[in-house]
C-alpha cells in the first residue's frame, strides 16, 4: 500500500469543503508554520525533503525559494501554476476539484516562507467549473481567517487571487504566465533576469506548480526527511501519475517516486485496452521523448526516466497500443505545438508550421521519402534555438518518434498509407 | 459606436478594477466578463476595454486575438469545443467529430444556420481521463459515445 | 568610464565596458554578428534568433543581442555549429516570405537578401504552400505601406511605436505562424515619426510610399548633412541620383534618412523634416530677376550684382533694412555681418521672430523653431530673442525710419508690408532659394543655393555646432551667400577677399567669441558645444 499525500482525501464526501478538510486535520500545518516556525526553518525542511517541482522541469523547490532576494524593498509574489495544458496532463485538476484547501494551505505556508503577502493562482481558462470551486474554497478560507489580515493572530497577512487564463498552453511557461497576469499576450520573457529577482510587476516572484504546493503542508507536518525517504535519492515524496490513452482505467494514481511504469500501466490502469499489446509510452506529457514498449521497464522518478532517454515531466503517462499509427499520433502533437507557439521567435513559429504541413501532406498520401529527413532536420533546427522551452518541447517528440519509428514514417511517405492501420 | 453595458457587467467591471489594480492586469478578466455577457469580442468591446484600462486598443486586440478562448467573431448559442489532441484522438476523436459534423450539418469552424451551435476543434482540455471529451460553454462532457452526444446535444434548448 | 573587462571573441582578446552585450562589443570591434530584431535605439527583444553565438560554458547557443558580457568570457561567432544555425534560422524566416525580390522595393537594402548572400545559400527544402496574410501592400499611414507577407515579425516597429513615440499604433495580432503585424482595424499610423518605421524594418514589409519604386537604391549616392527643418538639427544622409540631369526638372534628391547621433537625434528624424526634402529641387530660383515696368525678367548674374551694388550706393545705410534668415549657415551669417555691419555700417539688421515660434513641438525631436540656425544668428550677431523684430511691426518701422531699401533673405512678408512697399516706392531686394509671394513682387531677386548644395554649419537648439558637407552642384547661377557678399564687396570696393569656404570658416572660428572652444583640427563629428 503506497503512502498517500495528495489523494488522501479523494474518497471522502465533500472533500472540497473547508469543514471536511479541517475535520481531517486541515490548516493545522499552516497554523503550526506561522506560529511556531521561522521562514528559514520551513525552507530548511523543504530543502531536506528533496521535493522537486511537479510542473515538468523537476527543479528543486527549496533551492528555487532560496533565490528570492531579501530586503529589496519590493513586494514578493507567489504565483501558482495551474495552467495544466500539457497534453495528457490532468493531475492538478483533481487537486482543484477534490482538495482545493490542501492547495490553499500550501499557498499560505509557501507565501509565509518566501515573504509574500500576495499570491495568485493562474488557472487555465477552460477550467471554469474548477475555478468556481477554487473561488468558493478561497472565500471559505477568508471567512475562517486563514487568508486576509492577521492570519492565526500572527500579524501575517496574505491575499490570494485567481487569475484566469484564456486558452494558451504557453502561459504555463512561467514567464509567459507572468506576462499573462500582467494582462498581456503570453510571450515568454528572455532570461536572465529570472523571476525570482524580476518577476510579476518586476518584483521577486516564485512560481510553483499546484502539486508542488499541495505537498508543502505534509512536509511541514512530517518533516523533510520523512518526505525524502519516500523516493529514491534526490527524488522525494509521492507523485501523481495521470495515465491516459489505450488503458482500461485512465486516471490519476498517486505513488512514491520510483514506482515502476509497467506496474502503473498494468495494475493501476488495468492494462491495455482490448487486451492489445503495448506499443509505446510517452512518460511525462506530450513534450518528452517517446519510449518503445521494450524501453518501458523503468521506474518513474526524474533520474531513472532521464536515464532511459526521456523525462518524467508532468508525470502524464500516455499509453499507445499496437494499433496506433505513429505518423498520425505525431501529427496530433505537431498540430498542438503549431497551434500553441506564441509566435515570437523564428524557429518555433516557422518550424512548427512547416513540420505540420509536411506531416499532413504525408498523411494525405502526398509524401516523399525525403520528408522524414526534412522533419528531422526542422526539429533539430528548432531544438535549443528558441526563447523558451516550447521549441524544444515541439522538437523532442519529432526527433524521438522518428528515431524510434522511422520505418513507419518512411513507409507512410513512400506507400501513401499507414503501416499499422 | 459605444456599446450598451448592463448593470451586472458594470458591477463586474468595478470588481475587476478593484481586484487587479495594477497596470494592464484587468485586460484578461475584462475580456472574459465582456465575452460572458456579449458572446464575443467585437472591436467596440476592445475599444471600451482600452478606455477602461487606459491603454491603446492595440494592446487589447493583441490579447484578444492571442488567446484562443476569446472569440473575435460571434459564435452560436452553444459553442461545442471538441478536443482533438493526442489522448482524445487515441480514444476516438475522429469518429466523434465526424458524428457531430454530420449531426449538425456543419464543419469545424462553422455555425449552424439557426445560430444555435458552433463547432470547434480545440487542444487538450486536461480531461484525458475521460477522453474523448468536449466542452460546451464551460461545461465538460467526457467518455463520449454517439449515444451520449445525442443525449447532450438534444437536451440543449 | 570605469574598469574594462576582458572578453575573447573568435580568439581575439578585447577590452570592453561591463554592462554591454556581446553584440555591442562585437560591433565596436568590427566583428559582424547577423541580427534582425536588435536595434540599438530600441529595447532588446531577442526574438529573431539570428544572433546566436557560442559562449564557452553555456549549454546552448546564446543570443548575442541579449547576453551581457562578463570577465573572461569566450565567444565564438564562426564555428560550424553557429554557421549552420544561422543558416537554418534564415531558412525559417524565408519559408513564408515571397521570393520575388525583383519586384520588391526593399531590394538592395534588404536584411534578408544581404544575409542570404553571406549566411544562407542553402538547398531549399520548403515545398509547401506559403501562409496567406491579410494585407498585401496596403497603406497604413500617410507615408507608410505595409506588406505583411514580407514581415519577419521582428517587432522593431512595434517597439518603436511603444517605446519611442509612445503612440502604440502597431501590434502583432494572433499568434504562432499566423501572427500578423498590423495597425488597429480602421486606424492609421498617427505619429510624426513614421518614416523611421521604414528605416528600421529590416525587410520590405514597411516601405515608404513617398519613395516606393521611384528609383532602385543602387543608383543612389549619398552624403551627410543636417536637416534644416527645425532647430533640432537632426543628422541626416541625403540620397540623390547622380545619373539624372541636374537641372531643376530632373529631381536629384530622392530622400532623407537619419544618421545616428546620440547627442542630437539618436537614430531618428521626424516626418516633416524627412519629407521636407522636395524644396531642394522644386520651385527653385535659378536666375536673377529684375523688375522693370512692373514685370520681372531674367538678367545676368553680374548685372544683378551691379544692380544690387547700385541700390546700396543710392540709399544711405540709415534708410536700409536687412532681414536676416535663420536658415543661413554660420559662415554665411558671418560674411553677412562683415559686409553689412562692419563695411556698409548698416544698423537696421534684424531677425524677424514670428515664424520662429509656432508652438508646434514635442518631447522627442520636433522643436518650435522651424529654422536650423537661430542660435547661429544669436552667436554671430550677438543678439537676443527679445531683439528679434516681429513682421507685423515691420510696416511701422519702415514708415518711422523712412526706409527706402528693404533687403529680405528668404522671408515671406505680410501683405500689408508688400502693399506699403509698393505704394511708397521702397526698393525690395529678395535673396532666396525658392519662390514665394515676396520673391514674385521684388524689384531684384538674387538666387542663393540651398543647404544641400554647400558646405556649412548650424548651431542647434542645444547650442551644438554641427558641420555639414555637400555633393550637389548649386542650381542655376545660385551661390552660397558668403560668395554673393564676397563678390558684392569687390564691386563696392571694399573687398573681403575670401578665397574659399575654409578661409571663412577659419576666420569665423577665431573671431566669434562663443566659438573659442572649437578646434577645427580636432572637431567631434557629432558636434561641439558653443557659448551664446
Ligand atoms: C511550454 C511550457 C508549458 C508549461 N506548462 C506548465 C503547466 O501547465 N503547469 C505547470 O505547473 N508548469 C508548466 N510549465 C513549467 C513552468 O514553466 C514552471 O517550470 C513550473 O510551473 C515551475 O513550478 P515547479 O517548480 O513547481 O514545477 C511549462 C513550461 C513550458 C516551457
Ligand atoms: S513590419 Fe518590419 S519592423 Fe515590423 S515586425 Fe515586420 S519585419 Fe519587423
Ligand atoms: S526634428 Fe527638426 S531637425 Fe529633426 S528631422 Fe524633424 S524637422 Fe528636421
Ligand atoms: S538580434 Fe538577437 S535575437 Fe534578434
Amino acid at each position: 500500500m503506497s503512502v498517500k499525500i495528495l489523494t488522501k482525501h479523494f474518497g471522502i464526501k465533500d472533500s472540497h469543503k473547508i469543514n471536511v478538510y479541517m475535520k481531517n486535520g486541515g490548516y493545522k500545518q499552516a497554523e503550526k508554520a506561522l506560529k511556531e516556525m521561522k521562514p528559514e526553518e520551513i525552507l530548511e525542511e523543504v530543502k531536506k525533503s528533496n521535493l522537486r517541482g511537479r510542473g515538468g522541469a523537476g527543479f528543486p523547490t527549496g533551492l528555487k525559494w532560496s533565490f528570492v532576494p531579501k530586503d529589496t524593498g519590493k513586494p514578493v509574489y507567489l504565483c501558482v501554476n495551474s495552467d495544466e495544458s500539457e497534453p495528457g496532463t490532468f493531475k492538478d485538476r483533481h487537486i482543484l476539484e477534490k482538495d482545493p484547501h490542501m492547495l490553499i494551505e500550501g499557498i499560505i505556508i509557501t507565501s509565509y516562507t518566501i515573504g509574500a503577502n500576495e499570491a495568485y493562482i493562474y488557472i487555465r481558462g477552460e477550467y471554469y467549473p474548477q475555478a468556481i470551486r477554487l473561488q468558493e474554497a478561497i472565500e471559505e478560507a477568508y471567512q475562517k481567517g486563514f487568508l486576509g489580515e492577521n492570519i492565526f493572530g500572527t500579524g501575517y497577512k496574505l491575499d490570494l487571487k485567481i487569475y484566469r487564463g484564456a486558452g494558451a498552453y504557453i502561459c504555463g511557461e512561467e514567464t509567459a504566465l507572468l506576462e499573462s497576469i500582467e494582462g498581456k499576450k503570453g510571450k515568454p520573457r528572455l532570461k536572465p533576469p529570472f523571476p525570482a529577482a524580476v518577476g510579476l510587476y518586476d518584483c521577486p516572484t516564485v512560481i510553483n506548480n499546484v502539486e508542488t504546493i499541495a505537498d508543502i503542508p505534509t512536509i511541514v507536518e512530517k518533516g523533510g526527511e520523512w518526505f525524502a525517504s519516500l523516493g529514491p535519492e534526490r527524488n522525494g515524496g509521492t507523485k501523481l501519475f495521470a495515465v491516459s490513452g489505450h488503458v482500461n482505467k485512465p486516471g490519476v494514481y498517486e505513488h512514491e517516486m520510483g514506482y515502476p511504469l509497467m506496474k502503473l500501466i498494468n495494475e493501476d490502469a488495468g492494462g491495455i485496452l482490448d487486451g492489445l499489446k503495448l506499443k509505446a509510452v510517452i512518460p511525462g506529457g506530450s513534450s518528452v521523448p517517446i519510449l518503445r514498449a521494450e524501453e518501458c521497464d523503468i521506474n518513474l522518478d526524474y533520474d531513472s526516466v532521464m536515464k532511459a532517454g526521456s523525462m518524467l515531466g508532468s508525470g502524464a503517462v500516455i499509453v499507445m497500443s499496437e494499433k496506433t499509427c505513429m505518423v498520425k499520433a505525431l501529427s496530433r502533437l505537431i498540430h498542438f505545438y503549431k497551434d500553441e507557439s506564441c509566435g515570437q521567435c523564428t524557429p518555433c513559429r516557422e518550424g512548427t508550421g512547416w513540420m505540420l504541413k509536411i506531416i499532413n501532406r504525408i498523411i494525405a498520401g502526398k509524401g516523399r521519402k525525403e520528408d522524414v529527413d526534412t522533419l528531422y532536420y526542422i526539429a533539430k533546427g528548432i531544438m535549443g534555438h528558441t526563447v523558451c522551452p516550447l521549441g524544444d518541447a515541439a522538437a523532442m517528440p519529432v526527433i524521438s518518434f522518428i528515431n524510434k519509428f522511422r520505418d513507419e514514417f518512411e513507409y507512410y511517405a513512400i506507400n501513401k498509407k499507414s503501416m499499422v492501420e | 459606436m459605444s456599446i450598451e453595458i448592463s448593470e451586472n457587467l458594470r458591477k463586474k467591471i468595478e470588481e475587476i478594477k478593484n481586484k487587479f489594480p495594477t497596470g494592464k492586469s484587468p485586460i484578461l478578466p475584462l475580456l472574459h466578463a465582456f465575452q460572458d455577457e456579449l458572446g464575443y469580442i467585437s472591436l467596440e468591446v476592445e475599444e471600451e476595454i482600452a478606455n477602461i484600462v487606459g491603454v491603446s486598443p492595440v494592446y487589447v486586440r493583441e490579447v484578444s486575438t492571442f488567446y484562443s478562448m476569446f472569440n473575435n467573431q460571434p459564435v452560436g448559442k452553444y459553442h461545442i469545443q471538441v478536443c482533438g489532441n493526442i489522448t482524445c484522438w487515441l480514444r476516438g476523436y475522429d469518429e466523434i467529430v465526424e458524428y457531430i459534423k454530420k449531426k449538425l450539418g456543419i464543419d469545424i469552424g462553422e455555425t449552424t444556420s439557426d445560430g444555435k451551435f458552433t463547432l470547434s476543434r480545440v487542444e487538450c482540455l486536461g480531461m484525458c481521463d475521460h477522453a474523448p471529451v468536449m466542452q460546451i460553454n464551460g461545461d465538460f462532457y467526457g467518455d463520449l459515445t454517439f449515444e451520449k452526444i445525442d443525449e447532450i446535444l438534444d437536451s440543449l434548448e | 568610464m570605469g574598469e574594462k573587462i576582458k572578453i575573447t571573441i573568435n580568439g581575439k582578446e578585447l577590452l570592453a565596458t561591463p554592462g554591454k552585450t556581446i553584440l555591442q562589443v562585437a560591433e565596436e570591434n568590427g566583428i559582424e554578428i547577423p541580427h534582425y530584431c536588435y536595434h540599438p535605439g530600441l529595447p532588446v527583444a531577442g526574438n529573431c534568433r539570428m544572433c546566436l553565438v557560442e559562449v564557452e560554458g553555456a549549454r546552448k547557443l546564446q543570443t548575442a543581442c541579449s547576453t551581457k558580457i562578463s570577465d573572461g568570457m569566450v565567444v565564438r561567432t564562426n564555428t560550424p555549429q553557429v554557421r549552420e544555425t544561422v543558416k537554418q534560422v534564415l531558412e525559417f524566416l524565408l519559408i513564408n516570405h515571397p521570393l520575388d525580390c525583383p519586384v520588391c522595393d526593399q531590394a538592395g537594402e534588404c536584411g534578408l537578401q544581404d544575409y542570404y548572400m553571406v549566411y544562407g545559400q542553402y538547398d531549399p527544402k520548403f515545398i509547401e504552400n506559403k501562409n496567406k496574410k491579410s494585407k498585401k501592400a496596403t497603406p497604413i499611414g500617410k507615408y507608410v505601406m505595409l506588406d505583411q507577407e514580407r514581415c519577419i515579425l521582428c517587432a522593431r516597429c512595434v517597439r518603436f511605436t511603444r517605446f519611442i513615440t509612445k503612440t502604440e499604433e502597431l501590434g502583432i495580432f494572433n499568434r504562432g505562424d499566423h501572427s500578423e503585424l498590423d495597425v488597429y482595424p480602421g486606424k492609421e499610423l498617427n505619429n510624426r515619426y513614421t518614416g523611421n518605421l521604414v528605416d528600421i524594418c529590416p525587410v520590405g514589409a514597411l516601405t515608404c510610399r513617398d519613395f516606393r519604386f521611384q528609383c532602385r537604391v543602387w543608383y543612389l549616392e549619398e552624403f551627410d548633412s543636417i536637416c534644416p527643418g527645425c532647430s533640432r538639427g537632426c543628422n541626416i544622409k541625403i540620397y540623390y541620383n547622380p545619373h539624372r540631369p541636374h537641372k531643376a526638372e530632373g529631381k536629384r534628391v530622392l530622400r532623407f534618412k537619419p544618421r545616428p547621433n546620440l547627442k542630437v537625434n539618436r537614430y531618428w528624424m521626424c516626418d516633416d523634416g524627412r519629407y521636407g526634402y522636395k524644396f531642394i529641387d522644386e520651385n527653385r530660383i535659378m536666375y536673377p530677376l529684375l523688375k522693370e515696368n512692373g514685370k520681372q525678367s531674367e538678367i545676368y548674374y553680374d548685372e544683378a550684382l551691379k544692380k544690387f551694388a547700385d541700390y546700396l550706393k543710392e540709399n544711405i545705410p540709415d534708410r536700409v533694412i536687412y532681414l536676416l534668415s535663420a536658415n543661413s549657415t554660420n559662415e554665411e551669417l558671418y560674411v553677412t555681418k562683415k559686409f553689412f555691419v562692419e563695411n556698409y555700417e548698416l544698423e537696421n539688421i534684424f531677425l524677424p521672430a514670428e515664424d520662429i515660434f509656432t508652438g508646434d513641438k514635442d518631447d522627442l525631436l520636433i522643436t518650435e523653431d522651424k529654422h536650423p540656425n537661430t542660435n547661429g544668428v544669436k552667436a554671430i550677431f550677438n543678439i537676443l530673442y527679445k531683439d528679434f523684430i516681429k513682421l507685423d511691426e515691420l510696416r511701422e518701422m519702415i514708415e518711422r525710419k523712412s526706409i527706402s531699401l528693404l533687403i529680405v533673405n528668404r522671408h515671406e512678408l505680410l501683405d500689408e508690408v508688400l502693399e506699403y512697399v509698393r505704394e511708397n516706392n521702397v526698393k525690395l531686394v529678395y535673396l532666396g532659394t525658392n519662390f514665394n509671394k515676396t520673391a514674385k513682387v521684388a524689384d531684384l531677386v538674387i538666387p542663393i543655393s540651398v543647404f544641400a548644395e554647400k558646405e556649412g554649419s548650424f548651431i542647434n537648439v542645444d547650442k551644438l555646432f554641427q558641420m555639414f558637407t555637400s555633393r550637389l552642384e548649386p542650381l542655376g547661377v545660385s551661390v552660397p551667400e558668403w560668395v554673393l557678399f564676397n563678390n558684392l564687396s569687390e564691386i563696392l570696393e571694399y573687398p573681403l577677399s575670401y578665397s574659399s569656404y575654409k578661409t571663412v570658416l577659419k576666420q569665423m572660428i577665431s573671431e566669434v567669441v562663443g566659438f573659442k572652444n572649437i578646434d577645427l583640427n580636432n572637431f567631434d563629428k557629432y558636434g561641439e558645444m558653443v557659448e551664446l
